[in-house]
C-alpha cells in the first residue's frame, strides 16, 4: 500500500477524531459527575451550531462574538436542563433516564429546525481551503484547525478537574452521599458539569458545521461520541482524547484499506466494532474505572 | 394550571380523543393530490423548497380558475420517512378521494407501490422511488414522469464524452453515499464503461456523508478524468468541501439532480465555480411560469413560502412535477370532461401527455402508457458563481442501455414480486 | 365500585392463582376480545388499517422487548435488529417456496440465535455498558443486511413479499392480514401473562432484582440470561416477519434501524415496564402521537387560520412527541400501565381513599 496515502489517512484520521472527541468530552463529563449517559448530545450539538447561526447570521454579531455568545447561551441551556428535567429523575433506574435524554434529543430535533428553517445553513469561520502540504501528504487546514481546538478543549477539560473546581466535581462523581456531608453543592456541580459538556458540544456543532453546513444532521454526531466514550472509559477524560485518536484513525485507515477490497461503507461499522471488542474485553474502556457492585 | 399527573393525564386523553379524527373533506369540482412528504427526517435538504413549488403553482393554476373547470387541492403533510406514518397518510388521503400521490421519497414510494397498483392511485415518484417504474406495462399506477437516476447517469456519461470528443482510455470516479439511491446508477456506469471504454471506479462514502475525510484523498490519487459526485444534502456540500481541499478541478465534476444553490453557497459560491449538473428543467428566475407565479401568486402574498427561495434549483423541480401533473388533469378532463375523478381517470390523462413544454420550463415531454419516464430528457448545467448556466440543448442520450437495465428489473418484480 | 370483591371465595390454588381473580376484570377482558374479533365489521377500513394493525403487530414487539426488560431486567437497545433478521429470514424462505408457517419458525428462530449472541453481551456487562453494546450490535446487523446482496435483495434494496397462505388462508387484503396479526398478538400476549406464573418467570425476576443473589440461590443466571434473550429474540423475530408479510408488504433495511429500536424501547417504558397492558398504551402512544398531532395541528390551524411557515409546520409533531416523552417519564415513571392501575385501585376501594404517594 502506498505508504504516503496511509500517513495521510492516519493523521486525517487523527484530527477528525479529535472532533468527534469533543461531542464524546461532554458524555464523560456528565457521566462522570451524574452517572448518566446523555444521548442528547448530538442534538445539543446541533443546536449550539443553530444558535451560533442566529447569531451570527440573524442577529449579524463578528464570528468570534457569535461563538462567544453561543457557548454562553448554551452553558445556561445546559444548566437549565439538568435543572428541569434530569432533577426529578434522581433515584430513578438508568433506562429511564436513558429514555428521558433520548425524548430531549427528539425535542431539539424537532424544536429547532422547526423554529429556525431546516435548510442547510451556512457557519463559515474564515479558515482558507488551501491545503498544508507534509511532504507528499496533503493536510485539510479545516480539519488541522479543528482537531487542534478539540485537543485543547480536551486538554483544557483535564486540567480543570485538576482545579479546586474539578476536585469538587470529582468528589461529586465519586460519592454523591459523601459529598453532600462534607458540605459540597452536589446539584450546583452537577448543573456545572451539564452546563460544561454543553459548551463542548457547541464547540463540536460550530466546527462540523463550518464544514458540512448547519442542519438537523449534526445530531447524528453521536454514535462516534458513544463509540469513543466507551473506548477511553465513560469516567475519563484523558481516555477521551486518546481514545479519539485511536478510533478516528481506524476509521479512517479502514476506509482505505478495507472499503476498495469489501465495497465500502465500513467507516461506521468500525465504531460499533470498538465498542463490542471493548466491552468484551475491557468492559470499562482503556482508562475508566472498574465499577465494583457492593452487595 | 399546576402539572399534576391528573390534569396532564386528562388534557393528553382529551386531545388524543379530538386527534383520531381525520379531517372530512369539501364537495366540488376538485381533483385531490396527496403529498405526504419528508419534512423532518432525511429528506428535509430538498422537501421544503420542492413543496412550496408545488402548491405555488397549484395556487397559480387555482388563482386563473382551475383546469379544465377542475380546482386542484393538495393536502401536504408530513410523513418524516417513517413507514407507518406513511401508510397512514395514504389510508385517509385515499379515503378523502386523492387520485395522486406524491411521497418523494425512495422506502415510502417502494412500500406503497403494490398498495398502489391495488388501489389504482396515480403515485408520482419523481427523480426517486423506482427506476425500474418507467416501464408502464408492469407498473401501470407509478409515474416517474421524470428522468430517473440510470437516465441521468447516461446523459452525464454523454455529456462527458461530448467534451473530450472520445473517452477511450479516460477514467470516470464515482463518489457516492453507500446507500442503494447512491449505487443505484452503478450498472449504467459499469455497462457504458464497457461500451465506450473507459474505466470506472467507485468510492462509496457512509451515510449521511459529513465525514469524507478519507474518501477524497483515495480520489486525489486515482487522478481521475472525471468525477461525478452522487449524494444528497449533507453529503454534496462535504463532497465539493473536500474536492476543493484536496485540489480536485471543479471543471471535471457533475452531480446527479441532487445539488442546488443554497448548497453552493454552503461550500462558497466562488470556490465551486464551475460545478456541473444534471438539470431535468430549467433552473432560475426566467422561465415563464416562475415569473408568473413571481407576479401572480408572491407579487400577492400568496405563496407558500419565502419569496427569496423562487426559482431555486428544488423549487423549479417541484414547480416542473406540478405542471406535469395538472397537465395530466388537463389531458384527462379534455377526454372525460364530466369525470368522474378516479385514479383511472387521471391515469388516462397522465399516459396521453404529448410534447408538453410547460412554457418552457422542461424539455418537450412525452408520457404513454409503455414509457412513464416522459422521453428520458434532460440537459447539462454549470454553475458559474451565482447561477447555474445550461452548456447544452435538452438531449437524452444512451437510452437504449438505460431501457435495457429498466427491462430487465421490471420483469424480476413482474415474475417475483406480483 | 366496579371492581367488587366482595363475595369472592377460593376454594382451591388453582382457582386463586387464575390471571383475573375479579369478575369485572374477566368482563373487561372479555369485552375487549369481543371487540378485537369483530373490529374488522364495527371499524372504519381506514382505522383498521392504518391504526389497529400496527398497533396489535407493534404492541407483539412490544410485549417481546418487555419480557427481556421488565422481566429479566436486561436493557437492549438492539431490538430492531432482531425483528429485521427474523423478518429477512422469513421473506427469503417464502420466495423460496417455504410455507409461511415455517417460514415465519424459522425466521423466529435464527432472529433467536443471533439474539443470544448479543446476549454474551449481557453476561459481561450491565445497565449502561449493555445499552452500548445492543447499540453496537444493530449497527452491526444493520451493515450485514446491506452490504451482503444475498440478505438485502441486491441493488434496489427492498424484497417484495410474495403473496402467501397462512393457514390455509390467502393473505391479501384487510381481514385476513388483521386477523393473523390479532392471532400472533393474542398468542403472545397469553405467553408474557403466564410467564411470571411459570420457573422461568421467576427466575427472571429474581435476576431482575440482584442478580448475584439469584446467583447464590442456586439459579443458573448465565442460562436464564441467555434463555431470556432467546425468548424475546425469537418473539422478536416472528413478530419482524407478520410485519412485513401483514403491513408492509416488503421489506428493506431501514424499516429496522435505530430510531425503530428506540420506538420499541419508548413503547415498552411510557407503557410501563414490566407490563403487559403497559405494551399494548406505549404501543399506542408512540405510533399514534405524531399521527395524532399531525392531525390537530392542521385542524387547529384551519381552525384559527393561522399560516405556520412549513417547517414549524412539519416539525411541530416531532417537538410534540418528544415533548411528550419527557412529560411522561417526568410526571408517571412507572408508565401507562400505572395510571391504568391508580383508575383500577381508585375504583376498588371506592368511596374509601386509596394511600397517597
Amino acid at each position: 500500500m502506498d505508504i504516503g496515502l496511509l500517513g495521510e489517512l492516519a493523521l486525517t484520521g487523527a484530527l477528525v477524531g479529535a472532533m468527534y472527541g469533543l461531542v464524546a468530552l461532554g458524555i464523560v463529563l456528565i457521566y462522570k459527575t451524574s452517572g448518566t449517559a446523555n444521548f442528547a448530545q448530538g442534538a445539543i450539538a446541533m443546536m449550539g451550531a443553530y444558535v451560533t447561526w442566529v447569531f451570527a447570521a440573524g442577529i449579524g454579531l463578528p464570528m468570534w462574538l457569535a461563538i462567544a455568545a453561543a457557548l454562553i447561551v448554551m452553558f445556561g441551556f445546559g444548566m437549565l436542563v439538568e435543572r428541569t428535567m434530569l432533577r426529578r429523575m434522581i433515584g430513578q433506574p438508568i433506562i429511564m433516564v436513558v429514555m428521558l435524554t433520548f425524548g430531549i434529543e427528539l425535542l431539539l430535533r424537532g424544536a429547532v429546525p422547526g423554529l429556525l428553517g431546516s435548510a442547510v445553513k451556512r457557519l463559515s469561520l474564515g479558515i482558507p481551503q488551501a491545503p498544508v502540504f507534509l511532504g507528499d501528504m496533503l493536510i485539510n487546514r479545516a480539519y488541522l484547525i479543528g482537531g487542534g481546538v478539540s485537543a485543547a478543549l480536551i486538554i483544557a477539560a483535564i486540567v480543570l478537574f485538576n482545579s479546586r473546581a474539578g476536585i469538587i466535581m470529582r468528589a461529586v462523581s465519586d460519592d454523591q452521599g459523601a459529598s453532600w456531608s462534607v458540605g459540597i453543592r452536589v446539584e450546583r456541580a452537577i448543573a456545572v458539569a451539564w452546563g460544561l459538556a454543553a459548551i463542548a458540544a457547541t464547540a463540536a456543532g460550530i466546527l462540523w458545521g463550518s464544514m458540512q453546513g448547519v442542519d438537523w444532521s449534526l445530531s447524528l454526531l453521536l454514535m462516534k461520541a458513544l463509540a469513543i466514550a466507551i473506548l477511553g472509559g465513560l469516567d475519563s477524560i484523558p481516555g477521551v482524547l486518546i481514545a479519539a485518536v485511536i478510533v478516528g484513525v481506524c476509521e479512517s485507515l479502514a476506509t482505505g484499506i478495507i472499503d476498495p477490497l469489501i465495497g465500502g461503507g465500513t467507516r461506521d461499522i468500525v465504531a460499533s466494532v470498538i465498542i463490542v471488542i471493548t466491552l468484551m474485553i475491557r468492559p470499562y474502556g482503556l482508562f475508566g474505572h472498574e465499577q465494583i457492585e457492593r452487595v | 394550571m399546576k402539572l399534576t399527573r391528573r390534569s396532564f393525564v386528562a388534557s393528553t386523553a382529551a386531545t388524543a380523543l379530538i386527534g383520531l379524527r381525520p379531517a372530512l373533506a369539501a364537495d366540488e369540482k376538485v381533483v385531490r393530490f396527496g403529498m405526504p412528504q419528508d419534512f423532518t427526517k432525511i429528506y428535509t435538504f430538498v422537501t421544503a423548497e420542492y413543496s412550496q413549488g408545488q402548491r405555488d403553482y397549484f395556487s397559480l393554476i387555482n388563482g386563473r380558475g382551475g383546469v379544465g373547470g377542475y380546482k386542484i387541492v393538495a393536502d401536504v403533510s408530513d410523513h418524516a420517512n417513517d413507514l407507518p406514518r406513511a401508510i397512514e397518510a395514504y389510508e385517509r388521503l385515499k379515503r378523502e378521494g386523492m387520485v395522486l400521490c406524491d411521497p418523494l421519497s425512495t422506502p415510502v414510494a417502494r412500500a406503497l407501490v403494490t398498495r398502489a397498483l391495488e388501489d389504482k392511485i396515480n403515485l408520482v415518484t419523481a427523480f426517486s422511488g423506482r427506476s425500474d417504474a418507467a416501464d408502464g406495462t408492469v407498473f401501470p399506477y407509478v409515474m416517474p414522469l421524470s428522468p430517473n437516476y440510470w437516465t441521468q447517469a447516461g446523459i452525464i456519461v454523454d455529456f462527458f464524452r461530448q467534451q473530450d470528443k472520445d473517452l477511450k482510455g479516460k477514467k470516470i470516479v464515482l463518489v457516492h453515499i453507500d446507500t442503494p439511491f447512491g449505487k443505484e446508477p452503478i450498472p449504467i456506469f459499469k455497462a457504458l464503461s464497457e461500451k465506450l471504454g473507459y474505466t470506472f471506479e467507485t468510492f462509496p462514502y457512509t451515510p449521511p456523508g459529513n465525514d469524507q475525510a478519507a474518501i477524497w484523498p483515495q480520489v486525489r490519487r486515482a487522478k481521475p478524468d472525471w468525477v461525478v459526485f452522487w449524494g444528497a444534502g449533507v453529503g454534496q456540500t462535504t463532497a465539493l468541501s473536500e474536492a476543493i481541499r484536496n485540489g480536485i478541478p471543479m471543471d471535471r465534476m457533475s452531480s446527479s439532480v441532487w445539488i442546488s444553490e443554497s448548497d453552493m453557497e454552503v461550500v462558497g459560491k466562488d470556490a465551486t465555480k464551475g460545478v456541473l449538473k444534471f438539470e431535468p428543467c430549467a433552473s432560475g428566475r426566467s422561465p415563464k411560469i416562475v415569473a408568473d407565479i413571481l407576479k401572480e401568486v408572491a407579487g400577492k402574498g400568496q405563496g407558500a413560502g419565502p419569496e427569496g427561495k423562487i426559482g431555486t434549483a428544488y423549487y423549479n423541480y417541484g414547480v416542473m412535477m406540478a405542471a406535469i401533473m395538472v397537465e395530466g388533469v388537463r389531458v384527462a378532463a379534455s377526454k372525460a370532461p364530466d369525470g368522474p375523478v378516479t385514479g383511472p381517470w387521471l391515469n388516462a390523462g397522465l399516459t396521453a401527455i404529448t410534447d408538453f413544454t410547460a412554457e418552457g420550463l422542461l424539455p418537450p415531454m412525452t408520457v404513454t402508457s409503455e414509457d412513464h419516464q416522459g422521453g428520458g430528457k434532460g440537459r447539462i448545467s454549470r454553475w458559474d458563481g451565482t447561477k447555474f448556466v445550461p452548456q447544452t440543448d435538452w438531449f437524452s442520450a444512451n437510452q437504449d442501455v438505460v431501457w435495457a437495465e429498466i427491462k430487465k428489473s421490471a420483469e424480476s418484480f413482474k415474475t417475483t414480486g406480483k | 365500585m366496579f371492581y367488587r370483591r366482595a363475595g369472592i371465595r377460593h376454594l382451591d390454588y388453582r382457582h386463586e392463582r387464575q390471571l383475573w381473580p375479579l369478575p369485572f376484570d374477566r368482563l373487561l377482558v372479555g369485552i375487549v376480545v369481543a371487540l378485537a374479533l369483530a373490529a374488522p365489521f364495527i371499524v372504519d377500513r381506514l382505522y383498521l388499517v392504518a391504526y389497529l394493525l400496527p398497533w396489535l403487530i407493534w404492541s407483539s414487539a412490544a410485549l417481546g422487548l418487555n419480557l427481556l426488560m421488565g422481566g429479566a431486567g436486561q436493557i437492549h437497545l438492539g431490538y430492531g435488529a432482531v425483528m429485521a433478521i427474523g423478518a429477512y429470514t422469513g421473506v427469503h424462505l417464502v420466495r423460496f417456496g417455504a410455507p409461511l408457517e415455517i417460514a415465519m419458525l424459522v425466521g423466529g428462530i435464527a432472529s433467536a440465535v443471533i439474539g443470544v449472541v448479543f446476549g454474551f453481551a449481557a453476561l459481561r456487562v450491565k445497565s449502561l455498558y449493555l445499552a452500548m453494546a445492543t447499540i453496537a450490535m444493530q449497527y452491526i446487523v444493520d451493515f450485514a443486511i446491506t452490504h451482503i446482496p444475498g440478505i438485502s435483495g441486491g441493488g434496489m434494496a427492498s424484497i417484495v413479499v410474495p403473496p402467501v397462505r397462512f393457514l390455509g388462508v390467502r393473505i391479501e387484503g384487510e381481514l385476513p392480514t388483521y386477523y393473523m396479526a390479532l392471532l400472533v398478538c393474542a398468542l403472545i400476549a397469553l405467553f408474557l401473562l403466564n410467564v411470571n406464573r411459570t420457573a422461568l418467570g421467576r427466575a427472571l425476576a429474581a435476576i431482575r432484582e440482584k442478580d448475584y443473589a439469584a446467583e447464590i440461590i442456586g439459579i443458573d443466571t448465565f442460562k436464564f440470561k441467555l434463555l431470556a434473550f432467546w425468548t424475546s429474540s425469537f418473539i422478536g423475530g416472528v413478530v419482524g416477519s407478520v410485519l412485513v408479510v401483514c403491513y408492509l408488504r416488503n421489506v428493506s433495511p431501514e424499516q429496522f434501524d435505530l430510531d425503530h429500536s428506540v420506538q420499541v424501547l419508548a413503547m415498552v417504558i411510557v407503557g410501563g415496564l414490566g407490563s403487559v397492558l403497559g405494551s399494548f398504551f406505549g404501543a399506542g402512544l408512540v405510533l399514534f402521537a405524531p399521527i395524532v398531532f399531525n392531525n390537530l395541528i392542521g385542524f387547529g390551524t384551519r381552525l384559527l387560520g393561522i399560516e405556520l411557515s412549513t417547517d414549524l409546520r412539519a416539525h411541530l409533531p416531532l417537538m410534540l412527541y418528544g415533548a411528550l416523552i419527557i412529560l411522561f417519564l417526568l410526571v408517571e415513571p412507572l408508565g401507562l400501565a400505572k395510571i391504568y392501575d391508580n383508575v383500577r385501585n381508585y375504583f376498588l376501594v371506592w368511596p374509601f381513599r386509596t394511600a397517597r404517594r
